[in-house]
């Protein structure tokens, strides 16, 4: 009889770890959100006059101030948010290395992108367009660009898209960075410089009267908000957040703000959001 | 068995001390047999009934979220999707209508044209009204739903001056009035940056509820789940303990009442966990492998409609055209992407994919070894692809592939024909495209409605069968409580009598 009791305490036992363990196996097993953190790190642009520039020892732009909005809208104070500056190229190795939780930069999504990234927003959606100089006489569209230089930064397809995608006879400059092909636009090197127009708009917004846009969009440039692949709590966060900056009206008030000085036709409507599954 | 257990034969303490002595009389108390046999069964009666409670309000929790999925937020989040939809057809008809002109025997018609934007305009009310009911209390979500309601009114305003003024103007297919396309301009910039992102959003947003729900459902039950576990095994444990009180104190080998109150314990733990685990794998398969992918589906015929009409804005706009072409690839590449930079390269590159599938291209190897850096196939046909299916959802996506391919087959046409200078042709194939019985973008919409069919129909059973596992336990937990009680009723009460 002992025994038989003996027998049947592990039989049991077994019994009893084996619902337990079906019980719990249904439980999640994620990432953290970055919601979750005390602190956030955000990549912002530090070169780009007009959305992330460096300068007296912070950021200043028009990405530096969406970027502060959106952190308050995901529950972070104003002290616990960080901002670093991050180059175009390092972007994605940043957020996949967790270096940074966020990236507000200028920063396209594009399908490939999204294989690596969760993109919040987009938060704006820039155009491709051409800047010349403003006493330029003879380019009105992009057809007339025919003949002509045009510069694109560096690791940019920015004019190729009008040499090779519009089949125009125009002869592409690459230059180290956007703002070299400000400065050689300026000493008549180059005649045209094409790339976002709010990345224009930002040069363009330092000195209004030396440049004008050719204003003939044809891209479409989603700028995301780049987040931890597969972070789809802040994910919804962030569209949240957008949605509201639209609907306050701060982001009318920061578009205007930074680049209301040009002619630039600024959208103020709330864009298309990508999705955040 | 016939004296009193030796327990009871000790008399209370003697000691003298005051407070000491009821102490010490409960202790003496506590130690008959009549009084521990109240007391395990006291155990076992609360050890039961707890597992009774958290099996009840897990199995309402699960049943709750299978309700909210199946019946309320899931086919609402479906019909928001599906303003997009409406929205995008609405500017796509109006295109066609200024595109054909006087002309009003091009494609299937104008009037065909003109029923479809009114059945679109009414879908799209539909839609608006389950937005409203789903993001109610939401108050930045309101406040969309009602620019959307308004903004349709300004849209309509300015699409009904552009065809008017054509009208008036008799304006020959293809060379609408310069005033009525400033007009027709107006309405779909509205449309495009204004109306259709909020819908967009509003379909986004619907998909986050559903999600939300389905993740907090989830959490609830699987800690139910551990509390079923674990209150099972305690009831269990108080029984068998029962159990061997009883042989140890009466000599009896087994009760046999116990024994089925502990087998029938043991019976609804394990059958309740089991319940609750199928019904939640039901719920999920249903969200992911029906509705996720039904409206990821739903995304794709709307992209896409808007996409077949940049084909007449294409035409009717020749100072943008150059914009409407590109924009053209920009939505087919959401639609279905491979790398491609300009249109000729991704009419090739849609051919290769919906040739090799079901093996998509760039998603293997590459043979000289060097690093891949193509991305594979994406867009919202791209990820559904990449999804497991069941082999009639395969053969369906195989056709809705093809019909995607001839559609850009004939695309290629239509401004072939427009390059070569043939305005007149250009604009006989874009209304052949989009004729509504035999076009190629018909064909493309006709396999991918039946796609969203296979996957709604799959969201059903998924709920279906979710459900019908839950529903047993409505009546069999209360029964299976009561026959535990009363087997332990059975087992207790003739111990006691004999101390009566």
């Amino acid at each position: 009889m002992r025994n038989r009791h003996r027998t049947t305490t592990p039989l049991l036992a077994a019994a009893a770890a084996g619902v337990l363990a079906l019980a719990a196996c249904s439980g999640p097993g994620e990432e953290p959100s970055v919601l979750e953190g005390d602190t956030i790190t955000i990549g912002v642009k530090f070169d780009q006059p007009g959305l992330g520039l460096a300068e007296n020892g912070g950021f200043s732009g028009f990405d530096v101030d969406v970027a502060h909005y959106l952190a308050e809208g995901m529950g972070f104070e104003r002290e616990d948010v960080e901002l670093v500056g991050v180059t175009s190229a390092e972007r994605e190795d940043k957020i996949i290395g967790g270096e940074v939780d966020m990236v507000v930069a200028t920063y396209s999504i594009t399908p490939e992108r999204k294989t690596e990234v969760t993109f919040g927003g987009p938060y704006y959606v820039a155009k491709q367009d051409i800047l010349v100089r403003a006493d330029e006489a003879g380019i009105d569209t992009v057809r007339d660009l025919e003949g002509h230089d045009v510069c694109q930064g560096e690791g940019s397809n920015s004019a190729s898209r009008i040499t090779d995608g519009l089949g125009i006879g125009a002869t592409v400059a690459d230059a180290p960075s956007y703002s070299s092909c400000i400065e050689w636009l300026s000493d008549e090197r180059v005649d045209a410089v094409s790339t976002d127009d709010l990345i224009l708009a930002g040069f363009l917004a330092e000195d209004p009267s030396a440049y004008r846009f050719v204003n003939n969009p044809f891209t479409d440039e989603k700028y995301g908000v780049g987040l931890p692949h597969g972070d789809v709590e802040a994910c919804e966060a962030v569209n949240k957040a957008i949605n509201g900056m639209y609907q306050d009206g701060t982001a009318g008030e920061l578009l205007e703000g930074w680049f209301g000085s040009t002619d630039l036709e600024l959208v103020k409507s709330v864009p298309q959001f990508e999705g955040c599954g | 068995m016939t004296t009193t257990a030796s327990t009871s034969v000790r008399g209370p303490s003697s000691s003298s001390s005051g407070d000491e002595r009821p102490r010490a009389r409960l202790r003496a108390r506590l130690r008959t047999t009549p009084t521990r046999l109240w007391l395990l069964t006291l155990a076992a009666v609360v050890a039961v009934g707890g597992l009774a409670v958290s099996a009840g309000s897990t199995l309402d929790r699960a049943r709750d979220g299978m309700e909210v999925l199946g019946h309320d937020a899931g086919p609402q989040a479906m019909a928001t999707t599906e303003l997009y939809l409406a929205l995008a057809d609405m500017d796509a008809q109006t295109a066609d209508v200024l595109l054909m002109g006087t002309d009003h025997e091009l494609g299937s018609g104008r009037e065909a044209a003109e029923e479809r934007y009114a059945e679109s305009r009414a879908r799209a009310n539909e839609a608006l009204l389950q937005a409203a009911s789903l993001t109610e209390g939401d108050t930045v979500e309101e406040v969309n739903v009602q620019a959307v309601l308004d903004g349709i009114g300004e849209y309509e305003r300015s699409v009904g001056e552009a065809l008017l003024l054509n009208d008036e103007a008799g304006a020959p297919p293809g060379e609408v009035d310069e005033d009525a396309l400033e007009r027709y301009r107006e309405g779909s910039r509205l449309m495009h940056t204004d109306l259709m992102p909020k819908a967009f959003n509003l379909g986004l947003d619907s998909s986050a509820i559903v999600r939300a729900n389905h993740e907090d459902g989830r959490d609830a039950v699987a800690l139910g789940l551990v509390l079923v576990g674990g209150s099972g095994v305690l009831a269990v444990g108080v029984l068998a303990g029962f159990q061997l009180y009883l042989r140890g104190r009466f000599r009896r080998r087994f009760s046999a009442p116990l024994i089925a109150a502990t087998a029938a314990t043991a019976v609804l733990t394990v059958g309740v966990v089991v319940a609750l685990n199928g019904s939640g794998g039901d719920q999920s398969r249903a969200k992911e492998e029906g509705l996720d992918a039904a409206m990821a589906l739903s995304r794709a015929a709307a992209v896409a409609t808007d996409m077949q009409a940049d084909q007449s804005r294409f035409l009717l706009d020749p100072e943008h055209a150059d914009h409407h072409r590109q924009v053209y690839l920009e939505r087919a590449q959401a639609v279905l992407f491979r790398p491609a930079s300009d249109l000729d390269e991704y009419y090739g590159q849609v051919a290769e994919v919906a040739e090799s599938y079901p093996d998509l291209p760039g998603s293997g190897e590459r043979d000289d070894g060097e690093e891949d850096t193509d991305p594979g196939t994406l867009g919202y046909l791209g990820e559904v692809a990449r999804e497991a299916l069941l082999p009639a959802e395969r053969e369906t996506l195989g056709e809705v592939l093809t019909a995607y391919d001839a559609l850009q087959d004939a695309d290629r046409d239509m401004r072939a024909l427009d390059e070569d200078g043939d305005r007149s042709a250009a604009i006989d194939a874009r209304m052949d495209i989009a004729h509504h019985e035999d076009g190629a973008f018909t064909g493309y919409t006709d396999a991918l409605d039946r796609l969203i069919d296979l996957h709604g129909a799959q969201f059903e059973a998924g709920i279906e069968g979710g459900e019908r596992s839950l529903s047993v336990w409505a009546w069999l937990l209360p029964a299976g409580t009561v026959l535990v009680l009363v087997l332990i009723a059975a087992g207790v009460r003739p111990r006691l009598a004999e101390y009566r």
